[in-house]
């Protein structure tokens, strides 16, 4: 197991030190009580036990912008975390068996160097570019923009698991698990004359994740029952090694294109391709049309068993279209075919995914409906699928605001012996002034896992920016 | 978990808002009080209140760069030569709250031949006017080529801060289904994304591992936000996640699935005895429509839910090597898709842990 607690210790220090000469210090406190019951246990054909929940959350965010130092330019702190209470049983997502746990969300000092040529970060943060595919490490990152509009980036650290516990693979909430990560990016920015915005962004990308050891159930144990239960191969193994090729070509200023490929290099298959077309038709027309291609087994560990048993390709293909039909009034209509392997062959089915939103604004008041379709296969040789409809509104009413929400589903195949949920939540909320606000919500339903549904949910906000920048 | 981690994180947020040399921002200027428009049609000279601009190389957080010149000036006397109007006119500047937002010296552009004051403000505030006239950036860019930091978002060199945006300009706006489209986008240029949000707004959704719950739960307030998983998102998740399977593995770890299958008695890592089982009938007989082997083949990230164990996965049990099926005791086949053996054919199966799992020495 490895953990970081120096250096979080260290950006948090530097927090505390440094935020008092900061330009810019935002803040934000969120005091959350909520309540409500969630299900527990049961074997087929008997009753679920209902256990009540009531966390107590704390969530505290600080970013500090423009720390007055002597070496980098922009430097800046960013620090987010939480921690939480259950008065009543545990939730069934604490992360923890004790009541009284916590995270850092996101933690990590970052600063340019060289006239901004040079960007480092260290602490806990994500990866984002490339084939990074936001990738949540504690460690370190730098950017490195070189004449020519050549740019290098390049990573290292540990996946992030949950609570400070394990960097094992199999017991991290991380998608990605392992217990090292490194890799990085070579991009090529090549600007054109003209509207701003034109260009051609073209990038290389590597990452690689792996574990130190691998624990495995002893083959010879199945027979044998003197030998060992488990081995380790301490060579470890890769969890994701993967080579990333980016593209993001604007020829004009209304129009995008954007191209990805990730390769996983262990398993010899494309992990994921994308081609996405963003037009801007006019000022109040805008079309995309994104084309999808994903093997999902290679989103697990590759040092899972279960990476070795499939190698099936899932293509998405759509687009959508919003149009501000009014000042007041924007309209939007997506659908995507989804073509899924059917696990028989190379047989493919056809599913379907497609959404109408209507949103209407007018002064204080926001009023909003949507429609939701989706039919896919499922796990069975049965499809599944839903048609949704929600209706949303907010009204602000000066200090105060009241808003609704309702969703309905309506399920192709019962769900838990039910084809139908319906959830409702009501908020209001005031504000206290000094950046204080409080906020009061009420969530109820009938949904196929809980017959009755009712949560309640009262918040206490502080969001504050603080500013003594002299602008230079 | 370590406790004084989370002391700590609320120490330096108590520190953050003990600072004393901090000052709340306002939320808005007092009104404009000068009427700038006729003293731009009199030719009135800009540097006759503003002088002190030419000699500027920043913008200074509340201050104005203005100083109104003494009464019966000789500047003011040429048009308002009537003693009513001096007495009646008590004109004071407010001083100015808001921070500026680029970085800016007057002293170096007005040494430039050819730039005036109007070469940039094309539209100056006027009396009662509570908003001031923002310039547009059409003003830098006519003379400054910065297709490459702009290509590039690299824009904090002039901009001091561009949170503050309501909606982004330009290319950089999130129009569309920009939850399906933001991904592709930041990949070449998540730098850009950087220019105006910090990490802690990325994590709002893609921190699953670290989150403290879902953010539709959190802020059910939000009720425009396009949150993903809003509402009762348990009956509908094995729906959208046969529909979409990657994309749930690039927020969720199998462990983060489990930690609620377990609850519910849906897990493998479940004691004998006390699991759900879930699956179909006829899960185990090669040929049924509902077989095991070809829901895997079909979507291996649903097994992952509840199976995901590392190398030790219940699948070793009947497809190791050696093993015999269990219905009719014949070998069991290779459960290996052809691409696999193709692309691992002759390797050392003795250096993996996940190949030893099954292949025995």
């Amino acid at each position: 197991m490895r953990t970081t607690p120096r250096m979080i210790a260290a950006a948090l220090a530097l927090t505390s030190a440094a935020s008092v000469r900061a330009e810019v210090i935002e803040a934000s406190a969120t005091t959350v009580v909520a309540a409500g019951q969630q299900l527990r246990g049961a074997l087929a054909n008997q009753t679920p036990e209902l256990d009540t929940v009531a966390p107590v959350y704390e969530l505290l965010s600080l970013q500090a912008h423009e720390l007055r130092n002597p070496l980098f330019q922009n430097l800046e702190v960013v620090v987010a975390g939480w921690a939480s209470y259950d008065a009543a049983e545990l939730r069934w997502n604490t992360g923890s068996t004790q009541n009284f746990t916590g995270d850092l969300s996101t933690g990590y000092v970052r600063g340019q160097l060289f006239s901004r040529a040079l960007t480092l970060r260290a602490g806990r943060s994500f990866v984002a570019a490339g084939a990074g595919r936001m990738l949540q490490l504690d460690g370190a990152d730098l950017l490195l923009r070189l004449p020519g509009g050549i740019s290098l980036s390049a990573f290292g650290g540990i996946p992030v698991a949950q609570r400070f516990r394990t960097r094992a693979g199999e017991q991290s909430w991380n998608p990605t698990g392992g217990d090292l990560a490194y890799g990085g990016r070579l991009g090529w920015t090549l600007p054109f004359p003209g509207a701003y915005g034109r260009a051609l962004d073209i990038g290389a990308s590597f990452v690689e994740v792996t574990d130190a050891k691998v624990t495995f159930r002893n083959p010879a144990s199945y027979t044998n029952p003197a030998a060992p239960l488990f081995l380790t191969d301490a060579g470890g193994g890769i969890v994701r090694q993967d080579a990333g090729l980016d593209l993001r070509l604007q020829p004009v200023a209304s129009l995008i294109l954007t191209a990805n490929g990730t390769y996983a290099l262990a398993a010899g298959r494309l992990a994921e391709l994308g081609v996405t077309a963003l037009w801007t038709a006019s000022r109040k027309v805008f079309v995309t049309a994104d084309l999808k291609k994903v093997s999902p087994d290679l989103f697990l560990s590759q040092n899972s068993i279960l990476s070795v048993f499939t190698d099936k390709e899932r293509t998405d293909l759509g687009g959508g279209l919003r149009w501000q039909a009014l000042e007041s009034t924007s309209l939007g209509l997506d659908y995507h075919a989804l073509l899924e392997p059917t696990g028989e062959g190379s047989k493919t089915s056809l599913g379907h995914e497609a959404a109408a939103r209507a949103e209407w604004e007018h002064g204080h008041s926001r009023l909003g409906a949507e429609v939701t379709y989706l039919v896919a296969e499922s796990l069975t040789s049965e499809e599944n699928g839903y048609v949704g409809g929600r209706l949303f509104g907010r009204q602000e009413l000066g200090k105060a605001f009241v808003t609704g929400d309702v969703q309905v589903h309506s399920f192709k195949q019962e769900v838990n012996g039910s084809k139908l949920a319906v959830t409702g939540a009501l908020s209001a909320g005031y504000a206290l002034g000094g950046g204080w606000n409080a906020v009061l919500a009420g969530r109820a339903g009938v949904t196929p896992f809980l017959e009755q549904q009712a949560d309640l949910l009262v918040k206490l906000v502080y969001n504050s920016t603080y500013r003594v920048r002299e602008v230079k | 978990m370590n406790r004084h981690l989370l002391v700590a994180v609320a120490a330096a947020f108590l520190a953050a808002c003990a600072a004393k040399d901090t000052k709340p921002v306002p939320k808005a200027d007092p009104p404009y009080v000068f009427p700038h428009s006729p003293h731009v049609d009199g030719d009135v000279d800009c540097k006759g209140c503003h002088g002190a601009i030419v000699r500027d190389v920043k913008l200074e957080a509340r201050v104005r760069h203005v100083a109104l010149p003494k009464k019966n000036s000789d500047l003011c006397n040429g048009c308002h030569d009537d003693k009513d109007f001096r007495d009646k006119i008590k004109l004071a500047i407010p001083p100015r709250t808001r921070a500026f937002e680029v970085r800016f010296s007057h002293k170096d552009h007005l040494a430039k031949p050819g730039v005036t004051c109007t070469s940039c403000h094309k539209e100056l505030p006027e009396a009662g006017q509570a908003k001031p006239s923002r310039l547009s950036m059409d003003a830098c860019t006519a003379c400054h080529k910065h297709q490459a930091d702009y290509a590039a978002g690299r824009c904090t060199p002039c901009h001091v801060d561009l949170k503050r945006y309501e909606k982004p300009v330009a290319t950089f706006q999130h129009a569309g289904d920009f939850l399906r489209t933001h991904g592709a986008l930041a990949r070449p240029t998540a730098e850009s994304c950087a220019q105006c949000h910090d990490q802690t707004y990325c994590a709002e959704c893609h921190s699953a591992t670290t989150a403290p719950a879902r953010q539709s739960i959190l802020y059910p307030e939000l009720v425009q936000r396009d949150f993903i998983h809003r509402g009762d998102y348990q009956s509908r998740h094995t729906i959208e996640a046969g529909a979409n399977p990657a994309s749930c593995r690039k927020c969720h770890g199998s462990a983060f699935c489990d930690a609620c299958h377990s609850q519910r008695n849906l897990s493998a890592n479940t004691p004998l005895g006390t699991a759900l089982y879930l699956h179909p009938a006829d899960w185990l007989n090669k040929g049924s429509k509902d077989f095991h082997g070809t829901a895997a083949r079909k979507n291996i990230v649903a097994c992952a839910g509840c199976h995901d164990s590392g190398s030790s996965a219940i699948c070793a049990g009947c497809h190791r090597v050696g093993a015999t099926s269990i219905i009719d005791g014949a070998p069991m086949p290779s459960p290996h898709p052809q691409s696999f053996i193709s692309k691992h054919k002759g390797e050392d199966r003795t250096k993996k842990g996940v190949c030893m799992a099954c292949h025995l020495n």
